[in-house]
């Protein structure tokens, strides 16, 4: 297992998908930070409270809706990936135990994801804080708090790299699987979670975003007030259980496939 | 011990019948091709031999266990399927890095096989700007990290060039020399002629032939070549003889079931000036297209 961990992770190390998609998350993260941070307290449409409050810096400073969906899209290249341009061959010559290849994938998309959404958090963080600051407001927001937002971003990306890459391994035609991810984000999670508030927060994409302090939307729909947030242990939860069922769905089903 | 051995493999794909029922055995330190029409089910065996693909019945073995159960495997087996299997944006180090990494092999074999490869000048470059020859080599690169005992070849001359192919003759022969184990899929009977001694057919996915090359070639038959500015007329009495007989360019006959001196009597006999007359071997590619042909699917 070791050996396949140091191979995944080499491999993220090695082309510059995984960086690519990092430095798209924390691109599009720090342009809504600021346009919503430079709007804060206009009531310009889609405009976001006033620094000066607390619901506007949380929102400001929770600009990570995009790098969530980012960290779940690279989940899913690290698996449909090796399909895509046919290098599972070599994989599954290395390490013929396939529960184990999917497993190494999970666990390097995991701390991958982790580490965008660390990187996408920060800079939406600095941008939020940087604006309240600079135009006099007190932080209206406890650290603790902050932190929480910020750990949130972090695990909740992680986790829904680990599902995506189960994702990419249940379909593993890569364009389907990226369409897939935002079609569920988009279309399914909006729907349901609009009209089925109680079930919501157990949709994967919606747990993750509250668990980073996502109200707004950061760059995705905004989550409808009427959806009480899980705690975050239960938010963790929720995506952990997501992560587990996609992988053993796609280790029981398209895992077991001939490679040919 | 055989080295590679197929017991009763069968495979289907759907209401195709890839691998029928195929057993053979790869005797160790023996050069084996390994040939077949395209989808006579070459490639799904190479892949059911390294756990790729699932047997619906039958056992795939090498040094009599699974590939899956080989410990230390990819000391023990190396092995190229397809040129595209590369990321296009990972280096040639790199690729071998991860190949390295996921085997754990030592990183210092990696100048060792790039170095076996003709591959030193090309380390930095990215595998999308490979051509399909490089590719090859790269494959072969990557089978050869963990020096291999036996070494599973899936068509490895596809995209290389003369100088190319002519390398990959001598690395066969080398890995040959050193005792190693290798069974290589390949269209270029040639090749296979020059490199192996020992060749498997299938046809339809049912084994037609397992033996020497010598063999095989044998088994079809020798040819007699004559040239005669009377060809005609030594074709008839040929056939009236019942020789069979073929009319090549240039005034010449090839014949069979006939030797030289039945032919070169015949044409004495008649007055017939012969102004050259040979014994022709049959080569593998011959013998290829015989065996194949007789089992009923044109070459």
């Amino acid at each position: 297992m070791n050996r396949q961990l140091h191979a995944e992770f080499l491999k993220l190390r090695t082309t510059r998908t995984a960086i690519g998609l990092a430095g798209l998350a924390v691109a599009v993260t720090a342009l809504i930070a600021t346009l919503e941070s430079a709007t804060a307290g206009t009531r310009q449409a889609m405009a976001i409270p006033s620094l000066a409050t607390s619901a506007g810096l949380r929102d400001a400073l929770a600009s990570t809706g995009f790098a969530l969906i980012a960290a779940a899209v690279l989940g899913t290249m690290i698996t449909s990936g090796e399909f895509r341009h046919k290098t599972a061959t070599g994989t599954y010559l290395d390490q013929p135990g396939r529960g184990r290849v999917l497993a190494a994938k999970a666990i390097a998309a995991a701390v991958a994801g982790a580490l965008l959404g660390l990187a996408a958090a920060a800079t939406a963080t600095a941008i939020g804080l940087g604006f309240a600051v600079a135009r006099g407001y007190p932080l209206t927001l406890p650290a603790a708090t902050i932190a929480r937002y910020g750990a949130g971003a972090t695990i909740g990306a992680g986790l829904l790299a680990a599902a995506g890459a189960g994702a990419g391994s249940l379909i593993r035609h890569q364009a389907a699987v990226i369409i897939a991810v935002f079609a569920w984000a988009f279309a399914v999670e909006l729907i349901v979670g609009g009209t089925a508030t109680a079930v919501a927060p157990y949709l994967p994409y919606t747990a993750a975003a509250m668990m980073a302090g996502v109200t707004s939307g950061g760059g995705m729909p905004p989550i409808p007030s009427a959806v009480i947030p899980l705690a975050p242990p239960g938010g963790a939860g929720v995506l952990a259980g997501a992560a587990v069922l996609l992988a053993a769905v796609a280790a029981a089903t398209t895992v077991r496939r001939d490679i040919t | 011990m055989a080295a590679i051995e197929a017991r009763q493999l069968s495979k289907r794909f759907g209401a195709v019948t890839a691998v029928d029922g195929l057993s053979f055995q790869v005797a160790a330190g023996t050069v084996t091709g390994f040939l077949g029409a395209n989808g006579a089910g070459k490639t799904t065996t190479l892949r059911m031999l390294l756990g790729l693909v699932r047997p619906d019945s039958g056992q795939a073995v090498i040094w009599g266990q699974r590939y899956a159960g080989l410990g230390e495997r990819r000391r023990k087996v190396g092995a190229v399927l397809e040129a595209s299997g590369l990321h296009p944006g990972r280096t040639v180090r790199d690729h071998l890095r991860v190949r390295c990494a996921a085997a754990g092999i030592a990183r210092p074999r990696i100048d060792a096989v790039l170095g076996a490869t003709g591959l030193g000048g090309l380390a930095g470059r990215r595998a999308g700007s490979l051509s399909l020859g490089e590719r090859q080599r790269l494959g072969l690169a990557a089978a050869l990290l963990g020096d291999p005992e036996v070494l599973i070849l899936d068509e490895p001359g596809n995209g290389l060039d003369p100088a190319g192919v002519a390398w990959l003759r001598g690395l066969l022969r080398g890995l040959a020399g050193e005792g190693r184990t290798v069974l290589v899929s390949s269209h270029l009977l040639a090749e296979v002629a020059q490199t192996s001694s020992q060749v498997i057919v299938i046809d339809r996915g049912r084994l037609i032939f397992s033996g020497p090359v010598s063999q095989l070639t044998a088994a079809t038959g020798q040819a007699v070549v004559v040239r005669t500015p009377r060809a005609a007329e030594l074709s008839a009495a040929l056939a009236a003889s019942g020789a069979a007989v073929r009319e090549l360019a240039g005034d010449r006959l090839e014949i069979t079931g006939a030797g030289t001196e039945q032919a070169a009597t015949l044409a004495a006999a008649r007055g017939l000036p012969v102004f050259e007359i040979s014994e022709q071997a049959a080569s593998l590619e011959d013998a290829f297209l015989t065996l194949t042909a007789t089992q009923g699917r044109p070459g």
